[in-house]
């Protein structure tokens, strides 16, 4: 697995799902408040996206589309995506939509991903570029951590620019370069 | 250690993009007698007063800096030629006007280095700018267009104007490709062999898929 | 492409550049721009490693004789700038490349498309690498686990593959600019190419052209010297 050690990866997967059992299971304790430590055939919990995944490829559960997929969400997105808080919903918006919509055979899911992904860069990258901070941090709440990652991209890049156009010093030598090489032994 | 690179670290800093426009060639016209210089870039001069001649820019700026000659600015570099390119550059949606590779390295050497050898240096930096400007925020506004495409000509756009926008652009356009075409990144090993498994007694899963 | 007005066609720049890309130095910059960029390690450049090597020994020798001699001090100077020019490109590749190697050396070791491409002194840095980074995490980690789980490489003893080993990502996408003509490539996805200027069902490069590309379909154009990254 190429990113076994991704941090974002990993955490995509803890964002929970609505699940209903089609067998009763006994010896687990999904909701801490219940008097027993079995689930019954037909309850309806929530689990994380990862634990999920397995109980499906056994066949024990059915996936429902998330709350952050819903109809409404769509809905808002439609309306004016660059405004509707993504983050509140899943701050692994994206990801998490790519590794349910397979789950949950809902083809639409990666349909609205692009378009609400295609409408809201141009806004972050307008931002990272023009605004003051004070104007932009109430924009920055609503992003998602990979739209916050592009947000930062495009911000430090031209940072970075706009520094060296303004000069200052020059590459800089560590003091050890550049005198001459003697051998090693 | 997804593969896109840490988004605080561009590629290429704009200092060795400079570095790499250092080594375009400009005439300078000495004032100095010195020997040919044979370099392991290359073999340059004789150096004789007022006669002009091909040098790469760090020795252009190296001679400059210590009063060893003058500086010819590029032809492009003038008024005349930058209003019309910035003319044409706002008017056409859909295309760059062609500039040097290096252009925006170049003239920030030049008005640095060798102020006093550009005629109009205000007026061609404010232009240079104006045009930098134009063709950055050209680019980053037409990216939905390349949604989920694999490669994208971008004809004449410049090193620096290149280094700017990479590391959004790369990001973007690997998200759009992504969304557009879900089965072609696994982002984990997805469980595509699908075969639905055989509950209990099977041996314990890896702990990450 | 647009190439009427402006006082440089693209032609006219590629030929200029064909023409002066023929010193070592252009080609170690070259290396050096395409190992910075790419997402995986590339075939080691070993002549011209080795050339270039040469090439700074002999500069190093000769300044010293200017200094000896009483050459005019700016001569010298200038020697000195054009030697520490070709002496940051070459640490900045070889480097690049011992980076690429830290970050995926189990992946390059169990490769052998990549382990042909190390130099014999890569290839002793990786092997050391590996064994600092077992030795490290058996004794931080791995000896405290359960017998099934104390491999560097697997999650568990069931895991059909190495799953922990990290990969370098080849749909990133990098910028190349055409030395070459390229084959014509049909590229997958919903679309195949786009531009500001033309939309075609397959998609080439000719020499001049300056490209976004997603890296994978363009890994041969790339070893075979047709593209090169910028």
């Amino acid at each position: 697995m190429a990113n076994y050690y991704n941090i974002d990866d990993i955490l995509a997967e803890e964002e929970f799902v609505p699940v209903v059992f089609h067998k009763a299971a006994n010896g687990v304790v999904i909701d801490p408040s219940s008097e027993t430590n079995s689930v019954e055939q037909g309850a309806k919990v929530e689990l994380p996206l990862w634990l999920a995944q397995e109980l499906y490829l056994r066949q024990a559960i059915s996936i429902s589309v998330p709350a952050c997929f819903s109809q409404r969400t769509r809905l808002e997105i439609q309306a004016d995506a660059a405004c509707v808080d993504l983050k509140s919903r899943s701050p692994y918006f994206y990801e998490f939509g790519c590794k349910i919509a397979p789950l949950v055979g809902d083809k639409t899911i990666e349909i609205l991903l692009l378009s609400a992904f295609k409408i809201r860069y141009k806004e972050i990258l307008t931002k990272a570029y023009t605004a003051v901070f004070t104007t932009t941090s109430k924009f920055l709440t609503l992003l998602t951590k990979e739209e916050t990652n592009l947000y930062e991209a495009a911000q430090a890049s031209m940072a970075a620019f706009k520094k060296w156009r303004m000069g200052g010093p020059r590459l800089q030598r560590a003091s050890v370069l550049g005198r001459k090489r003697k051998p090693l032994d | 250690m997804a593969g896109q690179s840490d988004p605080h670290i561009s590629l290429f800093s704009a200092e060795e993009v400079e570095f790499m426009a250092e080594d375009e060639l400009i005439e300078i016209v000495p004032n100095l007698r010195m020997d040919p210089l044979n370099f392991i870039c290359g073999d340059f001069g004789p150096f004789l007063p007022q006669i002009a001649t091909q040098v790469p820019f760090w020795l252009a700026v190296a001679l400059k800096k210590r009063g060893k000659c003058a500086i010819r600015p590029p032809q492009w570099m003038s008024v005349e030629n930058l209003t019309q390119v910035l003319e044409r550059e706002r008017e056409s949606q859909g295309a760059f006007q062609v500039l040097p590779f290096h252009y925006v390295e170049i003239s920030r050497l030049l008005f640095d280095h060798a102020r006093d050898d550009i005629p109009d240096m205000y007026m061609v930096r404010s232009l240079i700018e104006d045009i930098r400007d134009v063709r950055i925020h050209k680019v980053e506004t037409s990216l939905e267009k390349f949604s989920g495409t694999s490669a994208v000509k971008i004809p004449n756009l410049s090193a620096m104007e290149v280094n700017i926008i990479r590391p959004f652009v790369g990001r973007a356009l690997q998200a759009f490709y992504k969304h557009d075409n879900p089965e072609k990144i696994p982002d984990v090993d997805r469980p595509s062999s699908a075969q639905t498994r055989v509950a209990n007694n099977e041996p314990r899963r890896p702990l990450r898929r | 492409m647009a190439s009427s007005g402006g006082e440089w066609s693209a032609e006219q720049i590629d030929d200029y550049e064909a023409l002066i890309s023929t010193t070592d130095v252009e080609l170690l910059k070259k290396a050096w721009r395409n190992e910075k960029a790419s997402p995986e390690i590339l075939p080691f450049e070993e002549a011209l490693v080795k050339r270039a090597k040469e090439q700074i020994q002999l500069m190093e020798e000769t300044v010293d004789d200017f200094e000896e001699s009483g050459h005019d001090p700016l001569i010298v100077s200038l020697y000195q700038m054009d030697l520490d020019r070709v002496q940051f490109l070459l640490r900045s590749y070889l480097r690049v490349r011992l980076q690429k190697i830290e970050k995926f050396m189990f992946y390059i070791w169990k490769t052998d498309t990549y382990r042909n491409r190390l130099s014999i002194e890569e290839e002793k840095f990786t092997e050391r690498c590996i064994r600092d980074m077992g030795k490290h995490l058996e004794e931080t980690v791995l000896s405290k686990m359960p017998d099934n789980y104390q491999s560097v490489l697997k999650q568990s003893v069931i895991s059909e593959e190495d799953d922990m080993v990290p990969e370098p990502q080849l749909d990133t996408f990098v910028v190349a600019k055409c030395e070459r003509t390229t084959r014509p490539l049909y590229l997958d996805g919903s679309r195949q190419s786009a531009g500001f200027d033309s939309r075609d069902d397959h998609f080439q490069m000719v020499p001049g052209d300056l490209c976004i590309l997603r890296y994978r379909p363009f890994q041969e154009e790339l070893t075979s010297g047709n593209i090169s990254l910028v």
